[in-house]
């Protein structure tokens, strides 16, 4: 799935096939909304579905075309609609008929602010259908860890539009209380900077009422993207628990092994100076095995 | 000459008993040293989020503490030829862990860079050098599978840590899992407390060394000389070794640092492209025993730097061919065999060294390969990233591993042919001058000491020797 670079079509083009240009509830007047830029979006259909996603910024007046290359039932007429998020725009039916072997849907759409943008659906009836998805640009990283911080400590919450993507006009912090959303602003604790795809938060002298969920919001002309930051805030005692736990059992372990050690040899060294008479046994062996003990000496006496 | 080599190469090796506890020491010990500093880069992106550092500055933390790790060695030697083994990984033990917990507390880069990078790497320097050099004490009959066994440590550990690593990060952050890791660490010291001296080390090396010094305290530079022991290099045996070795660490990690970014370039998905390096790890945690084991039988044992130089050769093929994998079962069946070359080489890197070198020597001779390695471990994956950049292709990097693999391969297998033809008629030659002064003979037929009992054990000479029973 190929985007197509966005060409600069005058909406009165021509189109003898589809009569888009009647006016719907949902779609306003073209001639009043020649402020608006044109944007516009063709995409090509073979098969049952598929899924467009657009990226829109500002408000503007977007063109959308399907055209599909039929299939093997080579329908003289078809009927044609749109959809938005599910509900057929009313009077959108059109008769389509194929042309150079081709169905072909266009219409224009008024997208000014953010209860225009979602899922617009062309629709060649029973046959096939394809999807645009209007939104803003999305925040990719998504952060699905807690960020952990210490009571005290300072953290730093970042968020970041990828650099393909447009620059947002600005960057806003919200801090999630229950149902409510506060906006967070550049305070005492509080540091807000935002280098262009960048945004950061600093919370200083952190609490563990600070702990919670955090949204920073790409604002752009049209609607705003957000993204969700999990904070929590911990005291130095909740890694200190198990790391005293550890050295616990390292402690105990290492004595174990050098009590059990010490024992095990002072009974060898016993056994050894009661069995054998001969001084030569004493000399410093360290804790080796009997036979050994034995191997040894009797290599040195040849 | 029975007493020369009981006296030379100390107590006769246990290769058993307390001996597998010894292993299991190693194996703990040498699997926080090679897991750790790959495992720490879990926590790279939130620190360097924290200290506001760049992603080349945070790597430097993994590569400091690897070259400290590997040039440390050495000073490693000496200290455990001085203390024993026992010691030096219980101290080493303790710097890990004091190395992570101060780590925690910190607010700067070049803070992390002590830490972790310089106290943390002779931490695990220690650990290395010691638990190798424990095993060669404890172990001669079955020392490869015992060596196979303790290398298998690093794939251990690093599937274990790495999910650990993982938990701890979203539960604790980077300072509380820095911390625990840090208590982890210090199980190196229980590690260390199994290893059992085998003898007293301060009487025997000393006497063998200091045949040739009149005084017992020489000159601060004659002791040097005498505890750094490059004699190492005296040994044809040795020079081979260490230009194979070389050749293969230089190749050797980079394809493991670049395979997934590979893969994501074939169009591979992340997710996917970080399982093939849990793959290979797994199989190598089941080769390297395994490959020990293989080394082990009566066939292999003596021609062992043949089935070293073909593990090599095997892992150079598989990196020369992983460029024609384009698809993702070919990449996972490419990372099965990379795991199994990666695996039968690392199962015989230091066994092979303790074969040429012989239990006297190796504790200083392992030294001075791990600091000479320190170079072509660190150049390595820069080098191929280089070719990378260059050539924009991945292709490259493999041709260039898997090539410079290979030929260090080859070059072990026909220098091999040589120094065993070589080691022969020395020991014929030994064997024959056994009558007469043994002591002259000693300094030049003790390249292969272990090599020399092997033989004896393996096929008993004729000669009625009190030593031969009691084997």
């Amino acid at each position: 799935m190929k985007l197509l670079p966005i060409n600069i079509l005058l909406t009165l083009a021509i189109c003898r096939l589809t009569s888009s240009e009647t006016v719907g509830p949902t779609l306003m007047p073209l001639t009043s909304a020649s402020a608006l830029p044109t944007n516009s979006k063709r995409v090509h259909l073979t098969g049952k579905n598929k899924v467009e996603n657009v990226e829109l910024l500002n408000p503007a007046n977007l063109s959308l075309e399907c055209i599909w290359t039929g299939n093997q039932n080579k329908q003289p007429n078809i009927t044609g609609f749109w959809r938005k998020g599910g509900e057929e725009i009313q009077d959108s039916r059109v008769p389509v008929a194929p042309e150079n072997q081709q169905y072909r849907l266009q219409r224009v759409f008024n997208i000014v602010s953010e209860e225009h943008l979602g899922n617009y659906t062309c629709v060649f009836e029973n046959e096939a259908e394809l999807d645009f998805i209007l939104a803003v640009p999305r925040i990719g990283e998504k952060r699905e860890k807690p960020i952990v911080s210490y009571v005290g400590d300072f953290v730093v919450l970042t968020c970041k539009m990828e650099e393909t993507k447009p620059v947002p006009r600005t960057w806003n912090w919200f801090k999630i209380n229950g149902t409510d959303k506060e906006q967070l602003f550049e305070a005492q604790r509080y540091d807000i900077t935002v280098i262009g795809h960048k945004t950061k938060l600093k919370v200083k002298d952190v609490s563990e009422a600070d702990s919670g969920v955090y949204h920073c919001a790409a604002v752009y002309n049209i609607s705003t993207s957000t993204s969700k930051l999990h904070l929590k805030v911990i005291t130095i005692w909740e890694p200190l628990k198990p790391f005293l736990g550890i050295l616990v059992e390292v402690v105990i372990l290492v004595t174990v092994i050098l009590i059990y050690e010490r024992s095990h040899s002072k009974k060898k060294e016993a056994e050894a100076n009661g069995l054998n008479a001969d001084p030569k046994n004493t000399q410093p062996q360290g804790e080796d095995e009997e036979a050994e003990e034995r191997t040894s000496v009797r290599q040195r006496k040849t | 000459m029975p007493p020369a080599p009981a006296d030379v190469l100390g107590p006769k090796p246990v290769d058993g008993g307390w001996g597998w506890m010894v292993v299991l020491g190693a194996h703990i010990s040498i699997g926080f040293a090679y897991s750790t500093p790959k495992a720490l880069s879990i926590f790279f992106k939130p620190i360097k989020e924290d200290l506001g550092a760049s992603y080349s500055e945070i790597a430097w933390i993994s590569s400091i503490m690897l070259a400290v790790m590997y040039a440390g060695g050495p000073v490693s030697s000496v200290l455990v030829r001085r203390f024993g083994s026992r010691p030096v990984v219980m101290v080493g033990g303790l710097m890990c862990g004091v190395s992570m917990v101060t780590a925690s507390f910190g607010s700067s880069i070049v803070y992390l860079y002590l830490c972790i990078g310089i106290i943390g790497g002779w931490g695990l320097c220690f650990n290395l050098n010691a638990s190798l050099t424990i095993i060669s004490k404890y172990f001669l009959a079955k020392r490869p599978l015992a060596n196979g066994l303790a290398m298998a440590g690093s794939p251990v550990f690093l599937c274990f840590l790495a999910p650990v690593n993982q938990y701890l990060l979203g539960h604790f952050g980077w300072r509380g899992s820095l911390l625990i890791l840090g208590g982890m660490m210090l199980n190196c010291c229980v590690a260390g407390a199994v290893m059992r001296p085998v003898a007293r080390h301060s009487a025997p090396p000393k006497e063998v060394d200091q045949s040739n010094n009149t005084k017992s305290k020489g000159s601060l530079l004659k002791k040097a000389k005498t505890f750094v022991d490059l004699s190492s290099f005296k040994d044809p045996g040795f020079i081979i070794y260490l230009v194979g070795n070389v050749m293969f660490i230089f190749g050797a990690y980079a394809p493991i640092v670049f395979l997934s970014a590979y893969a994501v370039s074939r169009g591979v998905e992340e997710y996917s492209a970080a399982y093939l390096l849990s793959v290979m790890g797994f199989v190598d945690m089941f080769v390297r025993p395994l490959t020990g084991l293989v080394a082990n039988s009566k066939w292999v044992r003596p021609r062992i730097q043949y089935l070293f130089s073909f593990a090599m050769v095997f892992n150079g093929t598989v990196h020369l061919l992983c460029p024609l994998m384009r698809t993702y079962p070919l990449l996972v069946a490419y990372a099965v065999f990379f795991g199994v070359g990666f695996g039968m080489v690392f199962a015989l890197i230091f066994e092979c060294l303790m074969d040429l070198m012989g239990n006297q020597r190796f504790p200083s001779a392992v030294g001075l390969v791990t600091i000479i390695e320190c170079f072509p471990m660190l150049l390595g994956p820069p080098a191929a990233g280089l070719l990378v950049d260059i050539f924009d292709d991945y292709k490259y990097l493999f041709f260039m591993c898997g090539g410079v693999i290979t030929t260090g391969g080859l070059f072990l297998f026909v220098m091999n042919v040589y120094n065993y033809n070589r080691l022969e008629k020395a020991n014929r030659g030994r064997d024959t001058a056994q009558n007469h002064n043994t002591v002259e003979n000693q300094e030049q037929a003790s390249s292969s000491e272990a090599q020399v009992e092997l033989m004896n054990t393996a096929q008993p000479e004729p000669e009625p020797e009190p030593t031969e029973e009691t084997r």
